[in-house]
């Protein structure tokens, strides 16, 4: 009797001074960074410039060119063209086998601040989605029927607009591939993930 | 028991004096102490359900003035917990709409924004973490989603040899969650929502044992959501915070979509490898999609759940 007394007595006290403690806590998961919940597209396009009001002195090519001296390309021996250094910045990767590889595919040569179609239309630099489409006929079609690229807003049109966003406003039109970026945090594990978990047989 | 006095072989009644009393009171009260200090965690349990929620009818049997007071319990519920202001409504499905979601495996680099956007419209529970999109790193050339990896932490995506594969509710014509359902707290409305009503929820997990997508969550704990990152506009069905103890899932963003909006995951994808209509519509994104697309019927749809979510790809 006097034991079980005892007993039950260290037990209401280990109870109150809770002296098994609290189970281990995991580490605490720290708050997603907010650049991964930010809705703005991969990168600005020349329209996205001009209507955000942005810095567009970049789109003034007579700035520095001379509108009455013709432009002469450049090449090197494996036939790369060879890029002055006041466009250093420009990576040339539209295409594969280096064959896209002349400024005038899509400027124009005679008034460097339009682009030429493939089927000798002039368009602005803002609306190059054109002259995009007129190589890439099925992602153009695919892109008008809203299919392919960004689309943000109502899906239900009498409610409020769509915003449909143009090719350059994620692709860069030298070097069209999407380029790696990092991955936002994964999953937090309960428990923790020991060993890597591996994909190959 | 009947006993002779004279000739009595029972045992003899044993005496209550005042020692064994005394002995006998030392132990009860001990162990009545000892059951009321091991119960102490209940002081902790400060959200305890009021009789307000508590006698509240389900949620198709609320009429309009009910419903209304149910949103304002809410709205208090939530002032009260998070000193913020929400805007609750009940979202109701439109006439001749089904919601159908597509997604472009060609396009998905992996990049995961979808998780956090959701997370963050839809005020899951921070810590422990609750994700209702999980995207599945998986080898070329496989659809074998025991290959697929969850976990993986490179710097960059996409990696050379792989595709990536995001996974969410389906939103089933055929759901197995609903039917497993014992209280009827999850349905799916006419618009091919799969809801759930966190007030009717009983914590069972019978769903989430019953989906073969992995798309249902349990709350375990309180969810922990900071002030500062939670979203106003809330939907009963949809994105309010929830209580300890339910399940919660994908619903589309209801509270977007039944507005006329795109769904929040599909917003913040910088590849535009997600499309959401309504499949009624012959002029929708999705419907051209399932026009004129190579899709990838179902996933897993051997189990014949129907998915209202399809994958395809471009080419």
């Amino acid at each position: 009797m006097n034991l079980l007394v005892l007993a039950f007595l260290s037990l209401a006290l280990g109870f109150i001074f809770n002296l098994w403690g609290h189970p281990a806590k995991n580490e605490p998961i720290p708050l997603v960074d907010l650049k991964f919940t930010e809705t703005n597209t991969a990168r600005m396009s020349a329209s996205d410039l001009i209507r955000t009001g942005g810095d567009t002195s970049g789109l003034e090519c007579y700035a520095c060119h001379d509108k009455k001296v013709a432009i002469k390309l450049k090449f090197d021996a494996e036939n790369n063209v060879i890029l002055p250094k006041e466009h250093e910045d420009i990576v040339m990767g539209h295409g594969s086998h280096k064959r896209n590889n002349n400024c005038f595919n899509c400027h124009d040569e005679t008034n460097l601040e339009l682009l030429q179609t493939r089927d000798g239309r002039q368009v602005k630099i803002s609306e190059s989605t054109q002259l995009c489409g007129s190589c890439h006929g099925p992602t153009y079609r695919d892109w008008e029927a809203g299919v392919h690229g960004r689309t943000s807003g109502y899906w239900k049109r009498d409610m409020g607009p769509i915003d449909r966003k143009g090719c350059a406003s994620c692709h860069n039109p030298h070097s069209p591939p999407f380029p790696g970026r990092q991955p936002a945090p994964g999953p937090h594990a309960l428990h923790p993930v020991t060993a890597p978990v591996t994909t190959h047989e | 028991m009947s006993c002779d006095p004279s000739n009595c072989k029972c045992p003899p009644t044993p005496e209550v004096n005042r020692r064994s009393f005394l002995r006998s009171s030392a132990v009860l009260t001990a162990g009545i102490a000892a059951l009321a200090a091991s119960l102490a965690p209940l002081r902790e349990l400060t959200d305890a359900t009021t009789m307000e929620q508590f006698l509240q009818k389900h949620y198709k049997e609320l009429d309009k003035a009910e419903m209304a007071k149910v949103l304002d319990r809410i709205t208090r519920d939530v002032e009260r917990q998070y000193q913020v202001r929400p805007h609750v409504a009940d979202y109701k499905p439109m006439d001749g709409v089904e919601f159908v979601y597509c997604l472009n495996l060609t396009r998905c680099i992996g990049c995961r924004k979808c998780v956090h956007a959701c997370v963050a419209e839809n005020n899951q529970s921070r810590d422990p973490e609750i994700q209702y999109i999980r995207v599945l790193k998986m080898p070329h050339g496989s659809l074998d989603m025991e290959k697929g990896d969850h976990n993986y932490a490179t710097d960059k995506v996409p990696e050379k040899g792989f595709f990536y594969m995001p996974v969410q509710c389906q939103q089933c014509k055929n759901p197995a969650c609903v039917k497993v359902c014992p209280v009827k707290a999850t349905w799916q409305e006419p618009d091919g929502i799969t809801v759930i009503d966190y007030d009717w929820c009983i914590g069972c997990r019978y769903c989430e044992a019953a989906c073969p997508y992995f798309a249902r969550r349990f709350n375990w704990t309180k969810p922990s959501l900071p002030k500062d990152r939670i979203n106003l506009n809330m939907s009963y069905l949809g994105n309010r915070p929830r209580r300890q103890g339910v399940m919660e899932k994908c619903h589309f963003c209801i509270q977007r979509t039944r507005a006329g909006r795109y769904p929040a995951c599909l917003e913040v994808c910088p590849a535009g490898a997600r499309k959401f209509g309504n499949v009624l519509d012959p002029d929708s994104e999705v419907a051209y999609i399932l026009r004129t697309k190579r899709v990838f019927i179902q996933l897993k749809e051997e189990f014949g759940t129907s998915p209202r979510f399809f994958y395809y790809f471009d080419v």
